[in-house]
């Protein structure tokens, strides 16, 4: 327990006595963070973009005026097999003519021509979503059966096929580039936080020296760097969570004008914020101690 | 107290720093270690201290064999022998005090004990007034005294010292010498590389003189001989 308090109270002198390289070392740490958080809420609001988007599109299948309730069930049961299936939702055939006339109110020729029929001429419509847009040319090559061929009038799928496809490309290069992005991030910012730590070593390579010659252990030596190590995160953790929220502040109402599903990155933040500090807290404390030791690991050699 | 049997050193560069040093060291002694640039002085002094090795040979300084201490034990044998440097080798960062606590506070001294025996061993120096100075706030002289005071606070046995006067005018230089014959004389062993001429003949004790890494003269109350 003795030791221990020495080792801090060591720490503690160090960080004091030598303020521009701590301040350093948490400013660069700080630097680090934030483009780690920058990449991840890039990431997130990318996700959620295409989130809203895919949320947007379903494939609507236009049954015949004939099909009976019966007729729709069936094929609902069916469709309903798929795992990728997420919603399916019919439309009576009522319902279809009731949208119909609310749609075009405004255009009286229309409705005067459907006045004229004095039927309704639509069948049901069964709307459907799927996980991934890429899954929606599969539930429609299903239907090309010929059991239904007579059953189906349309499908709205050839419509936003193209528009489908588009995203799914650019949701694929989007992960893509994230995943390179990421893992640059993640070696550049080891070998910046390796060398600041390794620097701030260097600069104490006499002291070492003359430390081990007095009768200090290797304990004594290595302690306070970790317990450095652990005041740096705390301090960089705290600043990058301070700096992180401010700027979300100046951001959400941006992207509460581009993302309508009323998202907000602070709220996200907040939910998650011990997941995300939290592995960042562990991952710079890894990073810091790793650093540390190895550049120790050379001066503490009898 | 201090046994080095045929004890020799070869770098991996292959230079030849000790051959076959064959050297008993009786407790209480104080002997003076002479000779040129490169012949051996640093590496024996580093022996002494355990950080170097023999590559054959014995060296047993108070009970503790150098050739087979673990890494684990030389912090404590370090405790048991005070070392003096040239550059003094204090912390930058750290008051005379904290300098000479350090040493202490390492060992694992309660901090009472602590606060009783720097003052004592400031008090042998003559640094009582400087505890709160830095380093580069004091002169040579007492930078090299808050050292003695810095490997005395363990009560050692051995004192080694490499160089001690080599940075001071005559004057600090005989200071420090005089401080080191006062710790011998409570009983402390004291081995003292120089090639102060002045200091060797001065002092009239036990003078080694090493040449090429061998032993070539060793006197009981020798002078030095080097050209």
């Amino acid at each position: 327990m003795l030791s221990f308090l020495r080792v801090v109270k060591f720490a503690l002198q160090d960080l004091a006595r030598n303020f521009s390289l701590s301040f350093m070392t948490v400013f660069i740490l700080i630097l680090m963070l934030l483009s780690i958080n920058v990449l991840w809420s890039l990431d997130v609001i990318t996700r959620e973009a295409v989130a809203s988007v895919k949320k947007q599109i379903d494939v609507s299948i236009y049954f015949v005026t004939e099909a009976s309730e019966k007729n729709v069930d069936e094929v609902k049961n069916y469709i309903n097999l798929f795992p990728e299936i997420t919603e399916i939702r019919v439309v009576p055939k009522d319902q279809v003519m009731v949208n119909f006339r609310e749609q075009h109110k405004f255009q009286k020729e229309v409705l005067e021509a459907l006045d004229e029929l004095g039927q309704n001429p639509f069948g049901p419509t069964m709307i459907i979503k799927t996980r991934e847009p890429k899954d929606y040319k599969k539930i429609i090559e299903s239907l090309n059966v010929p059991e239904y061929e007579s059953l189906i009038e349309a499908k709205s799928f050839e419509n936003h096929e193209d528009a489908i496809e588009t995203l799914q490309n650019i949701t694929n290069r989007i992960e893509k580039i994230g995943v390179g992005l990421a893992i640059l991030f993640a070696v550049i910012s080891f070998m910046i936080i390796f060398n600041t730590i390794r620097v701030a070593i260097n600069m104490h390579r006499i002291e070492i020296s003359i430390k081990r010659l007095v009768g200090a252990s290797n304990w004594f030596i290595r302690g306070p760097y970790i317990i450095e190590s652990f005041i740096f995160t705390i301090l960089s953790i705290a600043g990058t969570i301070g700096l992180v929220f401010l700027a979300l502040r100046w951001v959400d109402p941006y992207l509460a004008v581009v993302l309508p599903s009323g998202f907000s990155l602070t709220n996200y933040f907040k939910s998650n914020i011990l997941m995300l500090f939290g592995a960042q807290a562990l991952a710079v404390l890894i990073l810091t101690i790793i650093s540390s030791g190895l550049a120790m690991r050379k001066q503490l050699k009898v | 107290m201090i046994k080095l049997s045929g004890v020799t050193k070869i770098y991996p560069t292959g230079t030849i720093a000790l051959r076959n040093i064959n050297l008993h060291i009786n407790a209480g002694d104080f002997v003076s270690i002479v000779g040129q640039s490169g012949t051996g002085k640093t590496t024996l002094v580093r022996m002494l201290i355990a950080e170097e090795k023999p590559n054959k040979g014995k060296v047993e300084i108070g009970g503790w064999e150098i050739t087979k201490i673990s890494p684990s034990d030389i912090p404590f044998f370090r405790r048991q022998v005070g070392v003096v440097f040239q550059d003094f080798k204090l912390l930058p960062k750290r008051t005379v005090y904290e300098n000479i606590a350090f040493a202490l506070e390492v060992a694992g001294e309660r901090w009472q004990r602590i606060r009783q025996v720097v003052p004592q061993v400031l008090e042998i120096v003559g640094l009582g007034q400087k505890s709160n100075s830095y380093p580069w706030q004091l002169s040579g002289g007492e930078q090299q005294r808050t050292a003695i005071a810095r490997s005395l606070v363990h009560r050692p046995k051995i004192i080694v010292a490499d160089e001690p006067t080599g940075n001071l005018d005559s004057i600090n230089a005989a200071e420090i010498v005089s401080i080191l014959k006062k710790i011998n004389e409570f009983g402390t062993t004291i081995i003292l590389v120089t090639h102060n001429r002045e200091v060797v003949n001065h002092l009239k004790r036990r003078v080694i003189t090493i040449h090429n890494g061998e032993i070539v003269n060793d006197e009981e109350e020798g002078k030095y001989r080097l050209q």
